[in-house]
């Protein structure tokens, strides 16, 4: 394996297809999920990571049953635990190619804490946040990114609370990669995908992901009429400001919703501070204490 | 009766004044001279002002207890006197910071105690010495202290070279002049002590439960811990942070305990072994996290230092109530919980606590509390050699055509467990009830019949790990010790270990035999053994630091054996030998009265 800290090889292509889970996926039809799973298969497989050298690890919600339909190493942890799950993991293990996923329920309302935390300390991982503005698996409730009036089982006469903006959230809690998609569009879903897994740092994708069941504003459809593709307008991916620009526009409104790579840049990545330790991965390190070291240690309280 | 051999000792003041480091030099003057020590820290959530004090046991023998009335006591704020001074045994020395306490108000206080002030500044004058800090006076005060108890100051000196040579020879060479003038100035102006301190002269190791907890993770094949900062579980964060880069540990300060438990967990799943500590407050949120190692099947270890609740309650002192947490968590799931009696213990435990965790694959508990983790003590002797790592069934191959079942069904429960990133055995850690795949059932198979048969199954498959704890003898049951014929059988867990030892001593001078059961193995508690234990014991009284005899409760819940007579203490104070016994004594005279009446 090589080691993510000092270079990503170019390796060749495999077949999605070996990717495929066990366990085919119980989301509604066109669930907005499909997309994302088969983008990401083809990820995988475009980028040549061997599936053994793949975790991907979830939190709880609709959206966080797809560890379970991949055949890659993997955790489908608590609800709103998928990054904490996901940064132990990648420093213990940090060769092997960690991917976070969830909704916005998990990453961006009981989750949000770590969220936060995990943008300003740049590991090495990719985080895929499948985002329809509703808590489907629990059917129906407002979520942090609802629109306000929005009604929702638990908001029956519409939501009072201004949505969250992760994309301007990420940017300014220091991430080094920021970007949204939409599955309606997978050729780009895959471009970024790709981008943000090679990036050596936190890469966040909002990901538009229609629910088809429990929300009827943010549909499909929604996203195909107002969204457009950020990059090919020409926008900077290294110029913050102009990123802000971008992102502080409405996607509730009038406004057109841009998609692509809002923001990346080079700064270093966790992995780095810790190059003595993890000049091999942890996991491979023999344990315990030699009997000089535990001299050493025993003398320090002499 | 003084015993010659033996002295307790405090120093006081307010936090800032130097307390701490004025009892490293008496504390390692009297280790390196391989004397026993003993040291309980009192104090409160300040970082300035307030009261703070140690008080130290001091002799040639293992001390258990810090005892109640001090014979030596040096005081450095102005506060200090009313509180300390009433505390002195009668006839006992107080060396005082004469420029903040005054001579007229100290010696209003008692007559019969000795009172000498120091007077650091009109000293260092006449000494000439020049950049002379107020703060200073704890060397010299340590010198009176080192010169009373006739202890040896060349080793002192030899401390204080150690401790500030990273500062410059000037400053060790100040600190060595201070130091002189305190003892030569003590030896001139009065009485020694009828004491004869000797130690053997192989020096012992001065730490702290908390260091001791960290070093035998470590000496047990830690590789990462993540925390939050929580007194009094913090030390065991800032011990394994000194370690980090000579012995490549990922040490990771994080967000909240509830990320602290998942890092620890990721960890754990990837294949290293992780462990977290906290205190109640924090491991109440990290109570989800600790099922999900349970039905995930990761190897875990939280360290939970207990301090006064519920709630924030009271940070800085001792509580021994929090079995019911540590038992919590919704569901059934397995988990083994261990409670360290004194520092050797924390460091043997705590390297169990991690081969347990692995060997069983589920959480462990380590039980402390502030007492245990945060007072200093003198150890002997710490044999790494006697730790083996044991891994259990880890594999890091896959060769078979079968495919990989993470959560097989096997004779004995436990699941071989592949180690993510090895070829051709790719599945999940899961937190949802599943089939040995580690495909999760809740979503579209629940209720149906063969779900139903699964979910008897693997939810079994998981709880009889607690019993194969206790039948392969991993789990032990408690200890009794002392003799069998005695008339009291004190029941204990945790750091009250020692104050029994003490007290004991104290009863059988007076005539009274007891003997000791102490609970190291929290849960499971093997049920047969510990009956038979029980049944050889006359008058049973348990003695735990809380109100409601949390492990009483276990006992009852675990054994179906009920304790009926408690000694108990809350105020945030440990134990002492003496407030056992005196606390016995009541009891005693109660009984006396029902007998009467």
């Amino acid at each position: 394996m090589t080691a993510n800290i000092i270079d990503r090889k170019e390796r060749p292509a495999l077949d999605p297809k070996d990717f495929k889970g066990d366990v085919h996926p119980d989301w509604c039809p066109g669930c907005g999920d499909f997309g994302v799973l088969n983008c990401l298969q083809r990820v995988f497989a475009e980028l040549g990571i061997p599936k053994h050298e793949i975790a991907v690890i979830s939190g709880i919600g609709c959206s966080s049953n797809l560890p379970g339909f991949i055949n890659t190493y993997g955790m489908h942890t608590l609800h709103g635990r998928s990054l904490p799950n996901a940064q132990g993991f990648k420093l213990s293990h940090h060769d092997m190619t960690v991917v976070a996923v969830g909704g916005d329920g998990d990453g961006y309302g009981i989750g949000v804490g770590h969220f936060i935390h995990a943008l300003r300390r740049n590991m090495d991982l990719t985080y895929i946040v499948m985002n329809n503005s509703i808590y489907g698996l629990t059917t129906g409730q407002t979520s942090p990114t609802s629109a306000i009036g929005m009604k929702t089982k638990s908001t029956p006469f519409g939501n009072p609370e201004a949505p969250l903006n992760p994309i301007t959230l990420a940017l300014g809690s220091g991430a080094s990669f920021v970007a949204r998609a939409f599955t309606g569009n997978p050729k780009q879903v895959v471009e970024i995908y790709k981008a943000a897994i090679k990036h050596k740092g936190f890469a966040i994708i909002d990901t538009f992901s229609p629910c088809v069941t429990f929300n009827k504003v943010n549909t499909a459809k929604y996203y195909k009429d107002n969204t457009y593709d950020l990059n090919a307008a020409g926008h900077d991916t290294s110029n913050i400001e102009a990123a802000f620009t971008l992102a502080i526009k409405d996607t509730y409104g009038t406004d057109r919703i841009a998609c692509g790579i809002f923001y990346q840049s080079e700064r270093p990545c966790y992995e780095e501070s810790e190059k003595n330790t993890l000049s091999t991965p942890v996991v491979d390190h023999q344990l315990g204490i030699s009997p000089e070291r535990a001299k050493e240690l025993k003398a320090t309280f002499q | 009766m003084a015993n010659k051999n033996n002295v307790i000792v405090r120093i006081a003041g307010a936090a800032g004044d130097g307390i701490q480091s004025t009892g490293e030099l008496l504390g390692k003057t009297c280790s390196r001279m391989g004397l026993h020590v003993l040291a309980y820290n009192s104090f409160q959530s300040a970082i300035r002002g307030g009261h703070v004090w140690l008080q130290m046991a001091i002799g040639p023998e293992k001390q258990t207890d810090h005892g109640e009335e001090p014979e030596v006591v040096l005081l450095f704020s102005k506060t200090s006197p009313p509180v300390h001074v009433p505390d002195v045994k009668s006839g006992g020395t107080v060396f005082y910071n004469a420029a903040t306490i005054k001579k007229e108000e100290i010696e209003s206080i008692r007559s019969d105690v000795n009172y000498y002030g120091l007077d650091l500044k009109a000293m260092a004058d006449a000494a000439k010495l020049t950049e002379v800090n107020s703060v200073m006076i704890n060397v010299m005060l340590a010198g009176a202290m080192v010169q009373t108890l006739n202890l040896d100051g060349k080793v002192t000196l030899e401390f204080i070279k150690h401790k500030f040579l990273k500062k410059g020879e000037k400053v060790v060479e100040l600190n060595h002049a201070i130091f002189n003038l305190g003892f030569e100035w003590t030896k001139a102006n009065t009485k020694p002590l009828n004491l004869n301190l000797k130690g053997n002269n192989i020096p012992k190791l001065f730490m702290s439960g908390n260091d001791a907890i960290g070093m035998g993770l470590v000496a047990g094949g830690l590789k990462f811990y993540a925390a939050y900062p929580m007194s009094p579980a913090t030390g065991i964060l800032h011990y394994v942070s000194t370690l980090a880069q000579s012995d490549k540990l990922i040490i990771k300060q994080v967000e909240d305990e509830l990320a602290a438990i998942n890092w620890a967990i990721g960890a754990g799943t990837a294949g290293v072994r992780a462990a977290t500590g906290t205190a109640g407050g924090g491991f109440c949120l990290m109570v989800e996290a600790l099922g999900f190692a349970g039905m995930g099947e990761v190897p875990l270890v939280t360290v939970l230092v207990q301090r006064g609740g519920p709630s924030t309650g009271v940070p800085t002192k001792i509580e021994q109530a929090d079995i019911n947490l540590a038992m919590g968590g919704n569901g059934d799931f397995p988990r083994f919980i261990v409670a360290p009696k004194d520092l050797e213990d924390c460091f043997y435990q705590s390297a169990r606590a991690l081969n347990i965790a692995e060997k069983y694959q589920l959480p462990v508990i380590l039980i402390s509390d502030f007492f245990l983790s945060e007072h200093f003590e003198t150890v002997d002797d710490l044999d790494f050699s006697k730790i083996k790592i044991e891994r259990g069934k880890l594999l890091t191959e896959w060769n078979s055509s079968e495919k990989y079942k993470r959560y097989a069904y096997t004779d004995d429960d436990i699941s071989p467990r592949v180690r993510p990133g090895t070829p051709g055995a790719m599945h999940l850690t899961i937190s949802d009830e599943h089939n040995e795949y580690g495909h999760l059932m809740s979503d579209i198979e629940a209720g149906l019949p063969h779900a139903r048969a699964e979910r008897i199954k693997m939810h079994a498959k998981r709880m009889r790990k607690v019993q194969l704890m206790i039948d392969n003898g991993d789990v032990k049951p408690p200890t009794l010790e002392g003799d069998t014929n005695a008339q009291i059988t004190f029941v204990t867990w945790g750091s009250t270990y020692g104050y029994i030892k003490s007290a004991m001593k104290l009863l059988e001078k007076e005539g009274t035999k007891a003997n000791h059961l102490h609970f190291t193995d929290i849960y499971p508690i093997p049920r047969e053994q510990t009956l038979a234990l029980f049944k050889k014991c006359k008058r049973i009284i348990s003695v735990e630091a809380n109100m409601c005899n949390s492990l009483c409760r276990q006992i009852l819940a675990e054994t179906g054996f009920e304790i009926t007579e408690h000694i108990n203490r809350w105020d945030g104070e440990p134990f002492t030998g003496e407030y056992i016994v005196n606390e016995l004594k009541k009891k005693s005279i109660v009984d006396k009265q029902l007998v009467n009446a």
